[in-house]
């Protein structure tokens, strides 16, 4: 495999990765920042479970309104991240290492495996990545900068010359967990996401296990 | 006689010093085991993808480190990669990937995008709905945003597009500048290269062993835990050498010291010795020229083929020393030679058209043999005939050896016990013995007869294929067609059936579509523009930005062809994939991946136009299959030839006789290996006439040389010994080859011609009623 060939076959995993700016500010930062993370950040890193509310915002130039979706996710780790959409319709998205599972309004449900869409791979692992702490792969694409008080801290994640057509600018701060992700797009649309409610190792609803487990 | 001998000697000298000059400095010796397989394929164009593809695997080398820290794996896969890069073995050895620019994939496909469609036509969104469902899954879901702004790709087809272009069909993941891949608990990181020269240069192999073997210690010396994964046709190429070499030598020297010894020992004296290498020797000359003049360059495995053709090159010389020895103080060269001439002229008759049924068949790798061993064989002949009546003209001292005993007391059993009638009994049961044998034979042509490649080295790519995903098939589609477009056409075609058969696909039109879907997919986006529009407005898009899109979507211009794709860099690991202009037109290839057998492929295209699977492997397989079949007319062929010769010489009913025993070996080796559950190829097939050829020789030794007085007789029979014992070591040591091919090869012509050796006697039963061919009266066994 030559050079330019390793180049390429990563190409559509960097664009994929761009894909998930709704989501990518994350709470820790391990290797690089390791030594200093706050207690905080510890904390969310230790965490098995997490359950919180979102309400996302997005500005984008080509609509005239902002555009509000809000819903709940849980964080299992080492099996995946639940997105479910509540408003303005229902939409739940499963995504794991290998597969991502989608579940419609009409409770049709999509499984795409990664092998079929290999890109979905990269993205499932990221996904996970963000809330999970574990920014291996987040520094491979971003320069994380953190800052942290007693109770509060913020990361700011800064894209690498190769993304910087697609995306300025991430940050995300919180306290005992993550409160808010704030991303600045290439093209001046704006997403804002808000958590609330958060629940760190409770119990998980058994309708939710059921998607773990499917 | 002494001018004939002086010129055949100048001649052997030029022959000696134009090979020697052939050798220097690096012999034409070809260790491509793909120049080993015969051409398949009726169409040009496909042999000729077959051969880039082979060519391009030829020069790349991958290697994975694996360790149980990341960042240890990665320096690990920094130091081999210098360590590679320093010296002259690869042009290119990178671990650490500059960062990957996804805006000129881009700007190369979004001036296009209105006719780049993911889907086939027929699954693309049509309704209000069918858009609407699409905007708000771009807007809303976790993997919302994309690669352009929203108004420039609301539906996120552009995306879709982007994401099903077959870039990524590999496990390994982008980190940081690095390609890795995570098992339970490894880190793995690719380290690729690029060879400088030929896979198959020597010299290439040699460096890149040195290079590397130094650079692994380096790295087990600092990681004791460290793991490294190789992968490459030089690999196997090195191995493939190695091996051959090695057992180049074992037959080489094994078959010389074999000779060595018994000559010593039957003649007591270095003269005959020193003649019987001479005639070798030039036979070996002569061979390996005519090889040359022939094919160009000499294969490896014809060289391992020829070290055991020593075995029965020294034949003819030790004839003529036995007719020396048997003339004893009454020798004169020039009537010795007369008497052993019609023998030898027949005993190379029959080896030659042994060899030359070989040579009709199709595969360079056994006409290659024949020819190597027709010429040798011709020349050591000519040596003997020329050079060793000059050479041993004064008669000899020796009386035949204690060597001779156990032969003599064989040979006066038979004129003791066995008559005619009694020998073809003895044939007829031996026949039944065998019979069940026969029955027992299964068969396998696999192309890995030819190309066994080192376990360890299998072993080794199966597990970077499981870690990296790449897949190395050997089976691909030709795609055909009067010009690019249609080839396109035809391609698209077969991607839609293979796609639904589950089968992934790497081809020119997955990066390019033909202009005629271009075109189809900007229409059906033109057609439902309005429904487009409706959900655009539903979501509350602005006037200007609804603008942008349908100014993307109506923009009309030229298709975006594979010259334009082909002009790009990123397209450089992908040119192996547009073959461009054949004898035919145009054509492409087309990489499967994921089947899980080749008839389903076959099946899939069976009846699509301009399109043709390749399987090389499956060809050469059934090539083998097919001459294995038919061996049965190739070996009645040579028999009839080989009778022809003998009975020129002995008369109908003698040649039968000289034949018989060998006929009787040929089926007798042919039960064996049934019994030991052989499974039969094409090679022992070729064998088994090679036996016929080659074991018939023994039963005219035996016949010429029993024609003389006893003293006559004893140095005769000491002959054949002698002759049949270096032939079989020869083959013997040949049937250790680690070549399945060579070694049925040797292994059958050791049994077919010790069974021949063996039961020779029975052919002077069976002549003795003839005239002038009464040998039962003198026993052999050497008066002291």
């Amino acid at each position: 495999m030559s050079h330019t060939f390793a180049r390429l076959m990563v190409l559509p995993a960097l664009l994929f990765l761009t894909l998930l700016r709704p989501a990518a500010g994350e709470p820790n930062a391990t290797p690089a920042a390791g030594q200093q993370l706050t207690p905080l950040l510890a904390q969310i890193e230790q965490t098995k479970v997490i359950q919180a509310e979102f309400v996302q915002t997005k500005t984008l130039q080509a609509l005239k309104h902002p555009l509000r979706t809000s819903g709940r996710l849980v964080v299992v780790r080492g099996q995946g991240v639940l997105w479910q959409i509540d408003r303005p319709y229902r939409a739940t998205y499963l995504i794991a290492t290998d597969s991502v599972l989608e579940i419609g309004a009409d409770g049709s449900r999509r499984i795409r495996k990664a092998r079929e869409v290999p890109a979905l791979a990269q993205t499932g692992q990221v996904f996970q990545a963000i809330f999970q702490g574990d920014t291996r792969a987040l520094e491979a694409y971003f320069e994380v900068r953190i800052q942290s008080g007693a109770s509060r801290w913020q990361v700011d994640l800064t894209p690498k010359p190769m993304l910087t057509r697609f995306l300025k600018a991430i940050s995300a701060r919180g306290g005992r967990f993550l409160d808010a992700i704030d991303i600045e797009e290439g093209g001046g649309d704006t997403t804002h996401i808000e958590f609330r409610n958060t629940l760190l190792d409770a119990p998980i609803a058994d309708a939710d296990r059921e998607f773990f487990s499917h | 006689m002494r001018l004939r001998a002086l010129s055949w000697l100048l001649f052997a000298l030029l022959l000696a010093t134009t090979t020697a000059l052939k050798f220097w400095p690096t012999p034409p010796i070809e260790t491509d085991l793909l120049a080993l397989l015969p051409a398949t394929e009726r169409n040009p164009a496909a042999e000729q993808a077959a051969a880039s593809l082979g060519r391009l695997s030829g020069e790349r080398a991958v290697f994975l480190i694996g360790l149980p820290q990341a960042v240890d794996a990665r320096n690990a896969a920094t130091i081999l990669a210098d360590r590679l890069r320093d010296g002259r073995v690869f042009k290119n050895c990178v671990a650490k990937i500059p960062s990957p620019d996804p805006a000129a994939l881009l700007d190369f496909y979004v001036p296009y995008r209105a006719g780049l469609l993911a889907s086939d036509p027929h699954h693309l969104p049509v309704t209000r709905d069918d858009f609407a469902d699409r905007l708000a899954a771009r807007l809303s879901g976790p993997f919302g945003g994309a690669a352009l702004p929203l108004a420039e790709d609301p539906f996120a087809l552009f995306d879709d597009w982007l994401a099903a272009l077959p870039f990524r069909q590999f496990r390994l993941d982008f980190e940081d500048g690095w390609l890795g891949v995570h098992d339970a608990d490894v880190s793995w990181v690719l380290v690729s290269a690029e060879l400088a020269g030929s896979a198959f240069d020597p010299a290439l192999q040699r460096e890149l062993q040195t290079a590397l073997t130094k650079a692994e210690q380096e790295l087990q010396h600092r990681w004791p835990t460290v793991q490294i994964l190789r992968g490459g046709a030089v690999f196997h190429a090195a191995a493939a050498r190695e091996s051959a070499e090695g057992e180049m030598n074992v037959i080489g020297i094994g078959s010389l010291l074999g000779i060595v010894v018994l000559l010593l020992l039957a003649y007591r004296s270095l003269t005959p010795l020193a003649l019987g290498l001479l005639s070798v020797g030039i036979g070996l000359c002569a061979a390996v020229l005519t090889s040359l003049a022939v094919f160009g360059r000499l294969h490896l495995m014809t060289l391992v083929f020829g070290a055991s053709l020593i075995g029965e090159a020294i034949d003819y010389a030790i004839q003529f020393f036995s007719v020396r020895l048997g003339a004893g103080p009454d020798w004169n060269s020039g009537q010795g030679l007369k008497l052993i001439l019609p023998g030898l002229a027949v005993a190379l008759a029959t080896s030659v058209v042994g060899y030359s049924v070989l040579g009709l068949t199709p595969f360079p790798a056994v006409r290659q043999i024949a020819v190597f061993a027709i010429s040798g064989l011709v020349a050591a002949w000519l040596s003997v005939v020329l050079l060793l009546p000059w050479w041993l003209s004064r008669p000899t001292k020796q009386t035949p050896g204690a060597l001779l005993a156990l032969p003599a007391q064989w040979l006066d059993f038979w004129r003791a016990r066995i008559n005619g009638r009694t020998f073809l009994l003895l044939a007829g049961s031996l026949l039944v013995v065998a019979a069940p044998g026969w029955f027992r034979l299964t068969a396998d042509d696999d192309v890995r007869a030819l190309i066994q490649p080192t376990p360890a080295l299998i072993a080794q790519e199966a597990r970077l294929r499981a870690l990296t995903g790449m897949e190395a098939g050997s089976q691909f589609f030709l795609i055909e067609g009067d010009d690019a477009e249609q080839v396109l056409q035809h391609e698209e075609a077969l991607v839609q059936r293979l796609t639904a058969a589950g089968i992934t696909t790497q081809g020119v039109s997955r990066f390019v579509p033909s202009c005629l879907r271009q075109r189809e997919n900007q229409a059906l986006l033109e057609a439902s523009l309005s429904a487009q529009q409706a959900a655009l407005d539903d979501a509350g898009f602005r006037a200007e930005a609804l603008r942008t899109w349908q100014g993307a979507v109506g923009r009309h211009q030229a298709c975006l062809t594979p010259a334009d794709w082909l002009a790009t860099p990123m397209s450089i690991p992908f040119h192996h994939l547009w073959l461009g202009a054949t004898a035919n037109g145009q054509a492409s290839v087309l990489l499967p991946a994921g089947y899980r057998s080749v008839d389903i492929l076959a099946a899939t295209a069976a009846d699509l136009p301009g399109v043709s699977l390749v399987d090389k492997p499956g060809s050469v397989s059934r090539l083998f299959g097919e001459f294995r079949r038919t061996g049965g007319l190739l070996l009645t062929a040579a028999t009839v030839l080989v009778f022809a010769v003998l009975a020129w010489r002995y008369g109908l009913r003698g040649g039968g006789a000289v034949l018989l025993p060998t006929l009787l070996a040929q089926t007798i080796a042919l039960g064996i290996l049934g019994y030991v559950g052989s499974a039969l190829n094409l090679f022992h097939v070729l064998a088994l006439i090679l036996v016929l050829g080659v074991g018939v020789n023994y039963a005219i030794f035996l016949v010429e040389g029993l024609r003389g007085g006893p003293r006559r007789q004893s140095a005769a029979l000491l002959g054949v010994v002698l002759s049949a014992a270096t032939t079989l070591l020869s083959f013997g040591l040949l049937g250790l080859s680690a070549t399945p091919a060579l070694s049925g090869f040797g292994t059958t012509l050791a049994i077919g011609i010790s069974i021949a050796v063996t039961l020779s006697p029975g052919a002077l039963i069976m002549a003795t009623k003839l005239p002038g061919m009464d040998f039962t009266k003198a026993p052999c066994t050497p008066s002291r």
